[in-house]
């Protein structure tokens, strides 16, 4: 997708907003793990700090709730030294009335570098980027059900940690494909990276409409859905599936779906398992597995760190790139609204 | 009042008329069809290269003022209309505040009266407030000029409720418009298929307009009622009216103009403009869309026009307002259809007037000496750019914004006056 690389890079092919893998060629891919691998010897030396964000100002604007992802974002940010704010959206003026619009408008003109973006509608990163503020770096954090760029690398990053390349590995997803952000974003980097046999693993409820063309087989049998996969990669199912008439119950779910360490023989004998958290045990994962020696989860979230500050100081970088040859031509980027 | 247009192409399918000849109105009538060389009026257009038709009835439109002035007036929407080609217009009932009662519809009527640039053919709320509960006065609002009654695109989930509409509908031999979309399986925000699911956005399923059709047919066999269909989108939904129609069943339908133009991969980048409801569908639906109207399957072309102010649009794809605003673009698409040999303007013309007008009207308009003059004059390879300073239209919803178009309307003569003159 030509205009979601566009989008999302400077015109000389740096990233300068990070809004989802799909567009972005696999140099570009391999580049955020390379400087995300250098990043993951920062969080183990005794002054956690790299001085490459500087005097720049991230604002972290999750619109929905975040535990983890908030925190690690806030984490890498303060590692790469910038001054963040982040704002808690149920106090601040969108729910006294004001539009994304206009809170966005006023963040920018206090002179924010970054935002960090969770938004409970698709593209609404995309939507902040492209109408709003193209001048201020934008860091998809999950919008909707669709995309979690950030979530999808630090799992690319896992894996390439752990196998070395993507080229014949086979990845199984299994899960809640249909409310899963992560997903998507994780289809489009394994293929973007080279990985050919993907897998989506789960029942008809749960996978979306014409997923196929996405270049994915599916699988509603999970023995043969992981059959000799070096890969499994687990999604959080949310309890309220249930209530939904997605599921019939959490315990016939696990029958059918859940990971445990009998049903995990059946991938290759040094398959590694993968789970973007926060794990309900018993209900996709069995306790056994989920700490088991094939277990990658708590690594994820190591992980997770270095890769946030690898595309914050990409983005950075490439924003300020920007925003220097826009002020040395004459019509200056002003970011107003496009039609 | 006395006008000559000379040398158009005079297009009416009703009459099996496609000639290049010259037309003479007089005293609001067609006075005269032919080579009129030596005839002389007060006003005399040289129409060469252009197509004169019937003028176009819109089976659905949204004209907002009332309640929604931010959006369009019903002076603004009905100019744009004219500028369409359109003199009269079918509004849908889902106004602020509702066409339930007939002070609203009285409001409307003179409101597009004092306007001047078309006539109302009002469908009427088939249910108090759209709310699927109580019935609507329908006898009433039809004794004030409601031609026909609609819940809009608020389905009535209570079959009880439905039946007795469709039961005191066919008590007074009233015709009921429907916009069928099932309310639980269309709560999404685009076409289930292969663009929704990859941008993550809730998918309507081909489904939740067949289901719907399927039942309020079920309805109208029932109860005798003249059905007619607004809107359709899906392959799959044109079958099910062909198959009614063979089996007899007194119903009609439509499809609006975006639908026979777009498909659901113009979201792609969450294109707002391209946000409407019902949703865009995939080319194979746009495909059996157009045979549905070669074929007659589909009667007529709407406009299904919904004008908006720019904030509608601007917020996330979800959250954004639905509908586009068409009239300004109606005839570069159609121009665009034709050039792309996916319809004809014979074809094009008959959707768009004798087909709506039996519909709504009750009978044809037509291009025949001593009619009333209802004309529209297209010039077919006029360019010119759709932007703030040349649309009619309030709403700044206009899918091909700043494109270079082709084809506009000329003139548009309404009871034999001039409507719209470019």
């Amino acid at each position: 997708m030509s205009n979601l690389a566009d989008l999302q890079l400077t015109k000389s092919g740096e990233l300068r907003h990070f809004l989802t893998p799909e567009g972005l060629d696999r140099l570009m891919l391999e580049r955020i793990l390379d400087t995300a691998d250098s990043f993951v010897v920062v969080g183990n030396q005794e002054v956690k700090k790299v001085p490459l964000l500087r005097g720049r100002t991230v604002v972290n604007l999750f619109f929905e709730n975040s535990t983890r992802t908030r925190s690690t974002f806030e984490l890498a940010a303060k590692r790469l030294s910038a001054d963040v704010l982040t704002l808690d959206i149920k106090t601040s003026a969108t729910s006294k009335g004001e539009s994304l619009l206009d809170t966005l408008q006023n963040l920018r003109a206090m002179h924010s570098d970054m935002f960090v973006v969770r938004h409970g509608d698709s593209g609404a990163a995309h939507f902040i980027a492209s109408q709003v503020t193209p001048d201020v770096a934008i860091i998809n954090a999950g919008d909707g059900r669709h995309a979690h760029p950030t979530q999808a690398m630090l799992d690319m990053l896992t894996i390439r940690r752990n196998k070395g390349h993507f080229e014949s590995l086979s990845v199984a997803i299994v899960g809640d494909i249909l409310h899963s952000r992560v997903a998507r974003d994780q289809i489009h980097a394994l293929k973007t990276l080279g990985c050919s046999d993907i897998r989506l693993v789960g029942p008809n409820t749960l996978m979306p409409q014409a997923i196929d063309s996405m270049g994915v087989t599916t699988h509603n049998n999970m023995d043969s859905g992981i059959d000799g996969v070096d890969v499994v990669i687990m999604l959080r199912l949310q309890t309220e599936r249930m209530d939904s008439a997605f599921l019939p119950s959490a315990g016939e779910y696990f029958r059918l779906y859940g990971l445990t360490t009998e049903r995990l023989a059946q991938a290759k004998p040094d398959a590694i398992v993968m789970h973007p958290g926060p794990i309900n045990r018993g209900i996709e994962i069995e306790s056994a597995v989920a700490d088991g020696p094939q277990s990658m989860i708590l690594n994820q979230v190591g992980y997770g760190i270095a890769l946030r500050m690898a595309v914050m100081s990409m983005a950075m970088s490439g924003q300020m790139q920007q925003r220097q040859a826009q002020a040395n031509t004459p019509s200056s980027l002003t970011g107003k609204l496009r039609p | 009042m006395s006008i000559i247009i000379r040398g158009a192409r005079l297009i009416d399918p009703s009459k099996q008329l496609d000639q290049v000849t010259d037309l003479h109105i007089k005293d609001s009538h067609i006075q005269a069809i032919g080579n009129l060389t030596g005839v002389r009026a007060a006003s005399d257009i040289d129409a060469k290269g252009m197509i004169l038709s019937p003028s176009f009835v819109d089976l659905h439109t949204c004209l907002r003022d009332l309640n929604q002035i931010q959006k369009g007036t019903i002076a603004s929407e009905t100019q744009a209309a004219a500028s369409a080609g359109f003199t009269h217009l079918c509004p849908s009932p889902d106004t602020q505040p509702c066409s339930d009662a007939g002070s609203v519809i009285s409001m409307i009527k003179n409101k597009v009266a004092a306007a001047g640039f078309c006539d109302l053919l009002p469908v009427a709320a088939l249910t108090k407030d759209l709310k699927g509960t109580q019935l609507s006065n329908m006898e009433s609002l039809s004794r004030a000029g409601c031609i026909g009654f609609s819940n809009a695109s608020y389905d009535i989930s209570d079959n009880t409720v439905l039946l007795r509409c469709y039961e005191y509908a066919a008590t007074f031999g009233l015709k009921v418009f429907v916009q069928a979309q099932d309310q639980q399986l269309g709560d999404g925000h685009m076409h289930a298929g292969p663009t929704a699911t990859r941008m993550g956005l809730d998918g309507i399923p081909v489904v939740a307009e067949t289901l719907s059709i399927s039942r309020h047919l079920q309805f109208m066999q029932h109860t005798g009622v003249s059905g007619h269909f607004n809107q359709l989108t899906s392959a799959a939904g044109v079958a099910l009216i062909r198959q009614a129609k063979a089996q007899g069943i007194n119903i009609t339908a439509d499809v609006g103009i975006a639908h026979l133009c777009f498909t659901d991969t113009a979201i792609e980048g969450y294109r707002s403009q391209y946000h409407v409801q019902p949703p865009l569908r995939a080319e194979s639906d746009r495909k059996a869309l157009l045979a549905g109207i070669k074929d007659g399957t589909l009667d007529a072309i709407c406009s299904a026009h919904q004008p908006h102010e720019s904030a509608a649009k601007c917020a996330p794809f979800a959250a954004t307002a639905t509908g586009m605003a068409i009239y300004d673009m109606l005839v570069p698409l159609i121009q665009g259809l034709v050039a792309a040999e996916d319809l004809t303007w014979a074809l094009a013309i008959q959707a768009l007037s004798s087909n709506s007008a039996t519909i709504a009207l009750g009978k044809t308009t037509s291009l025949a000496i001593g009619e009333e003059a209802n004309l529209t004059l297209i010039d077919p390879s006029h360019p010119w750019t759709l932007n703030s300073s040349s649309q009619l239209s309030r709403g700044t919803n206009q899918a091909l914004a700043n494109q270079q178009l082709k084809a506009r309307v000329k003139l548009t003569i309404k009871g034999g006056l001039t409507s719209y003159i470019m």
